[in-house]
């Protein structure tokens, strides 16, 4: 196993966020996180990337230990997230965006040059020149992705990179994540979009209230109707 | 000709000036907002001072001392400065400034108190300070250009993000107190070695006041910003000379004109301006308003 979550806890502001989640994530494989708004997938995702301390449990990676690490080192082992809400540095031009991910390498073997970004997102091409503030809601995205693919991601955890785009964009990121994950990178994919999510993944957990509540090979979730109407009401769109 | 010479003093304070903007420029590009640069030029200055005269030691090791005595307070200063962000920083990078300046003051068998220390030679020329000054703008283009260059700007722009980019903001924002420090310490020695007499006061709160607007005004990203701050504020009060009592208010009157209409600085301005421009070429689908800044 690439990562493996043993019994973590964690409270955000007094809240329990998670109660005692385990799952794991094995080299190559492409996992996805679904379940309800405030169900704590992206604390499960910043409890790995060093951004939220759990109170309890064991986050590995092979054989380290992340808990307590800061989050600079845990993002220089090539734990590489891209965060919620298309996060970018707006005044700098999109290469700049990119040249800073190279950051992470610090000495590892990058996956991802820039042409291989380019390649998977043309459009971050034509506009490298651009300040990342001026791109679109979509385009962002694939600005946060691609500055994620530049240190050397050997786990890539991707945080609702669906959320708030319109439909032919969400189309153009899932192409993107499915490329990414036939080229065999290691992902770990928090969505509410649970349809699209399970399209795309070998395997998925749903989690309800801080718990994994069930968990398998997303094309079985997908056709368990009661997974689907139970935790995700009409199962996405 | 006579006319040409007669402005060598002016450029000569241009240069040192210079020297003194990019080791303020260089901390405010890493996001740190700390203004002990001036105290650092102080002991930069009073080391170079003290061993020309007392101790009698050439130029190179002078100026050396100087910057590496510069250098060695500046990363004394990044350890309690780390703790601290915006206007604590600046708070407590003042008192760093007021503590030098006091113990200039008293430790009068060392350093003259304040009567200065003076019978400086001069060692230091137009020559030698365009010579460190042309190096100190060729190693700010090469840091922008570097990686570390862009750890500056992730860390000013979003710690948070940086953070989780795999830049150790902490340790970034220490290695830009050091350059800044080294930098201090060389042109407080320049100053030193050029101008025949140093005194406390000299680096107080009216220096600070001074190199701030340097890069406040030209701008505090881009490696043109402090040179055009520095070469506007220095060239102004001489043109306006025949307005005489006028000059601090014409001076101040810029400054707020620029604050108000520019206020990232002329030179970083001008060049989010024309990057904004291009994006708007490019891309006319994306609203004027999803543009930040």
């Amino acid at each position: 196993m690439l990562l493996t979550v043993t019994d973590l806890h964690a409270s955000y502001s007094g809240i329990r966020a998670l109660a005692g989640v385990s799952l794991n994530v094995a080299e190559g494989e492409m996992v996805a996180l679904i379940g309800p708004n405030g169900a704590g997938k992206s604390t499960l995702l910043n409890c790995i990337s060093g951004i939220v301390q759990p109170s309890a449990g064991q986050i590995r990676v092979e054989e380290a230990e992340l808990v307590r690490r800061p989050a600079w080192a845990i993002a220089r082992m090539g734990i590489l997230q891209s965060p919620e809400g298309r996060q970018v540095l707006p005044n700098m031009s999109v290469l700049e965006n990119l040249q800073v991910g190279a950051n992470a390498l610090h000495g590892r073997r990058p996956t991802h040059d820039l042409d291989a970004v380019f390649r998977l997102f043309p459009i971050l091409q034509e506009r490298q020149e651009q300040l990342a503030g001026s791109l679109s809601g979509g385009q962002q995205q694939m600005l946060a992705i691609g500055r994620a693919l530049m240190g050397g991601p050997r786990l890539l955890l991707l945080d609702e990179p669906s959320l708030g785009l319109a439909p032919v964009i969400v189309q153009q990121v899932f192409e993107a994540l499915a490329q990414l994950r036939r080229d065999g990178m290691t992902i770990l994919l928090v969505e509410q979009n649970a349809r699209k999510a399970l399209q795309v993944s070998d395997r998925a957990y749903v989690i309800e209230h801080g718990h994994v509540v069930t968990e398998g090979p997303s094309r079985e979730l997908a056709q368990d109707n009661s997974v689907m109407a139970h935790y995700l009401g009409t199962g996405g769109h | 000709m006579d006319t040409l010479l007669s402005f060598r003093p002016l450029f000569d304070l241009f240069l040192i000036h210079l020297g003194f903007a990019y080791s303020q420029y260089i901390v405010l590009r890493a996001g740190a907002f700390s203004i002990g640069n001036v105290g650092l030029s102080a002991i930069g200055a009073y080391t170079a001072a003290i061993l020309t005269v007392n101790y009698g030691l050439p130029l190179p090791v002078t100026l050396l001392a100087g910057a590496l005595a510069g250098l060695a307070f500046g990363t004394l200063l990044a350890i309690p400065l780390a703790r601290l962000r915006g206007v604590y920083q600046a708070i407590a990078s003042l008192a760093f400034v007021q503590i030098v300046l006091s113990a200039n003051l008293y430790a009068e068998n060392v350093t003259g108190g304040a009567m200065g220390f003076s019978g400086i030679p001069k060692l230091v020329g137009t020559g030698t300070l365009l010579v460190f000054a042309l190096g100190t703008i060729y190693v700010m283009l090469a840091i922008s250009r570097s990686r570390l260059g862009r750890a500056f700007d992730a860390v000013r722009e979003d710690e948070g993000m940086a953070v989780s980019l795999g830049i150790n903001a902490a340790r970034t924002q220490a290695i830009a107190y050091m350059i800044s420090g080294l930098l201090a310490g060389l042109f407080g020695s320049l100053e030193a070695l050029h101008s025949y007499a140093v005194e406390p006061n000299q680096f107080g709160f009216h220096l600070i006041i001074v190199i701030l607007s340097y890069v406040v005004l030209g701008g505090r990203r881009s490696v043109w910003g402090p040179l055009v701050g520095v070469a506007l504020l220095i060239a102004l009060p001489e043109i306006s000379r025949p307005l005489a009592d006028a000059r601090i208010m014409i001076y101040g009157l810029i400054l707020m004109v620029v604050m108000n209409f520019m206020p990232r600085g002329i030179v970083d301005t001008l060049v989010a301006r024309r990057a904004r421009r291009r994006s708007r070429a490019a891309n006319p689908e994306v609203r004027q308003a999803e543009v930040k800044g």
